[in-house]
């Protein structure tokens, strides 16, 4: 039995129309920066993992860490709360890092 | 800036140390590569000419204003294959709809009337008087409608901000454009049985999805998502059948003065039970209270005016008074409360810095009682309803912002349709009929 194509509920045929596009305008707010240059190694480096706030990921970092000091003895990991709530800038710990650190992982649990 | 990403096994809360530890040591699950691997090569391993560059994200070229025209059924199509609309049929924005539309407010269709981004830092999307009109024409809004419509645009606030976890939003307004547009505050407010309360609730929503670039797995990550989305509880306040100032009075606006009221939050329990049958509604209150972690004391009752009678018959003067008796009243312990993973997300920071209350919280043994609503400042009554039943709601919303609708109307005063559309209103039982006849 040859099918016959359904038209949409509630819509006249044919009649040709114009719409307006429904979309915000994107807005270039935000700085871009590039990534920092790699390390050649972690060998006597201090690392810093940051807990950004969800649960989970400062226990998960612990590890992190354990795993660092069992298999590249000689990095130091250093573990931190982000100051605040996940949302929230933190100036002083990442001035604390530039200052510091050589590497940063951030963890996000949850 | 572009940044490396390596994933363990998810979620990693509530875990055991030993399977932490599995993840730790094991693969991540999206790569196959050895986690720990992963993460040295990202630590390690120089960067690549596309990382070196300072290169932005390309904003794309501005938009035609006008799509390509087409038969209704490919237009209709167009908008629901692009995720343009909330899944269903929508009013089309022509030209001709939107400026009947734009004749709804006396501001300038390229007015910009403010920017919205569902995702928390994300890119942002700018949007005009015309943008809202063609997503107010889309939701089946008329132009009297428009400077409601326009007030939520103007908070800047999406209905449902990007989070796995799932929001809710309530638009309330307060004023005397509740009667000049047909809005329903009485029986049945926050159910489909009034034009007003469901093109402008459904409005919230479309603005969301197009102006704040709500895209499924992109922009939006709401795990379950939720059926509120659909109309954000947009309804009216019963100023008239209310014992207690308005809501908008109570937050320093003039009666006469019509605003809207946007909260956020995630959850809503229906009392079920007629208030102060066998317990006061406070009591019943504090109970379905304890139902919620508490966060920042987020509480909004949505209440019917015969519980406010009710209340204020009890000796509570003022919807303040009820909020400071749950503050004080609604207890739990210490664990209940630091055992929610969205307060230890948002609270056990503060706990560590050495802000109160929340660090002594944090010290307490877990049996003991706190009571963890301690700000009754954001706690709010909104009292909806038509007395069929002393009934409320309890939610954990807070309030985000109320926004002026009079300065969104146009000149000459609301431009209504000849005849405006309205559904029928609920039957009365004041001739003692019930429509019954």
């Amino acid at each position: 039995m040859a099918q016959t194509a359904i038209q949409t509920p509630g819509v006249l045929p044919a009649s040709s129309c114009t719409a307006l596009d429904p979309l915000g305008a994107p807005v270039q707010s935000k700085q871009f920066l590039s990534m920092a240059p790699r390390l050649d190694s972690l060998q006597g480096k201090t690392v810093y993992l940051v807990d950004v706030g969800f649960a989970g990921g400062y226990e998960f970092l612990e590890e992190v860490r354990g795993w660092l000091g069992r298999n590249i003895p000689s990095a130091r990991a250093v573990l931190k709360h982000k100051p605040g709530n996940m949302f929230m800038d933190a100036p002083d710990l990442w001035a604390e890092i530039k200052d510091q650190a050589n590497a940063v992982i951030f963890g996000v649990g949850g | 800036m572009q940044l490396r990403f390596s994933f363990p096994p998810y979620p990693v809360v509530g875990m055991t140390r030993a399977r932490l530890r599995e993840y730790v040591e094991g693969p991540d699950p999206i790569t196959g590569a050895p986690l720990m691997r992963e993460i040295l090569d990202a630590l390690t391993k120089p960067l690549t000419n596309d990382e070196m560059k300072l290169v932005a994200r390309a904003v794309p070229s501005p938009r035609s204003r006008l799509l390509p025209s087409g038969t209704e059924a490919d237009l209709h199509r167009l908008y629901l294959e692009n995720g343009w609309t909330d899944g269903l049929p929508i009013i089309l924005p022509t030209e001709e709809r939107v400026a009947e539309m734009l004749s709804g407010t006396s501001h300038p269709p390229e007015e910009v009337v403010g920017q919205m981004a569902v995702a928390h830092r994300g890119e942002f999307f700018a949007y005009t008087v015309e943008k809202v009109a063609v997503n107010a024409v889309m939701a089946g809004a008329r132009p009297e409608h428009f400077p409601v419509i326009l007030a939520i645009a103007s908070t800047r606030h999406p209905a449902f901000p990007s989070s796995t976890t799932s929001f809710a939003g309530m638009a309330v307004v307060n004023g005397p454009i509740r009667h000049e547009i047909g809005m329903n505050a009485g029986l049945g407010a926050l159910s489909p049985f009034n034009f007003a309360n469901s093109v402008i609730g459904r409005a919230w929503t479309l603005m969301t999805i197009n102006l704040g670039h709500a895209r499924l797995g992109d922009t939006l990550l709401a795990s379950t998502g939720h059926n509120l989305n659909y109309n954000n509880m947009c309804c009216a306040e019963n100023e008239e059948k209310s014992v207690w100032e308005p809501f908008h009075v109570q937050k320093g606006f003039k009666a006469e003065e019509s605003v809207v009221s946007v909260f956020r939050g995630w959850s809503v329990i229906n009392s079920m039970g007629a208030a102060n049958s066998i317990r006061p509604a406070t009591e019943e209150t504090a109970i379905m209270l304890q139902a919620f972690p508490a966060l920042r004391s987020a509480v909004t009752l949505i209440m019917d005016p015969l519980v406010a009678k009710g209340l204020k018959d009890q000796g509570f003067a003022t919807k303040q008074d009820v909020c400071r008796w749950l503050s004080e009243n609604t207890k739990f312990t210490a664990g209940q409360y630091w055992g929610a993973d969205v307060i230890y997300a948002f609270m056990a920071s503060l706990a560590r810095q050495g802000v109160e209350p929340y660090a002594p919280w944090r010290k307490l043994p877990k049996e003991t009682l706190i009571a963890p609503y301690n700000d009754p400042n954001n706690m709010n009554i909104v009292v909806v309803g038509g007395e069929s039943n002393p009934l409320w709601l309890t939610t954990d919303f807070s309030l985000v912002q109320i926004a002026s609708i009079d300065k969104w109307r146009p000149a000459g005063g609301l431009r209504r349709d000849a005849k405006p559309l309205r559904m029928p209103v609920a039957i009365s039982c004041s001739d003692g009929t019930c429509g019954l006849g």
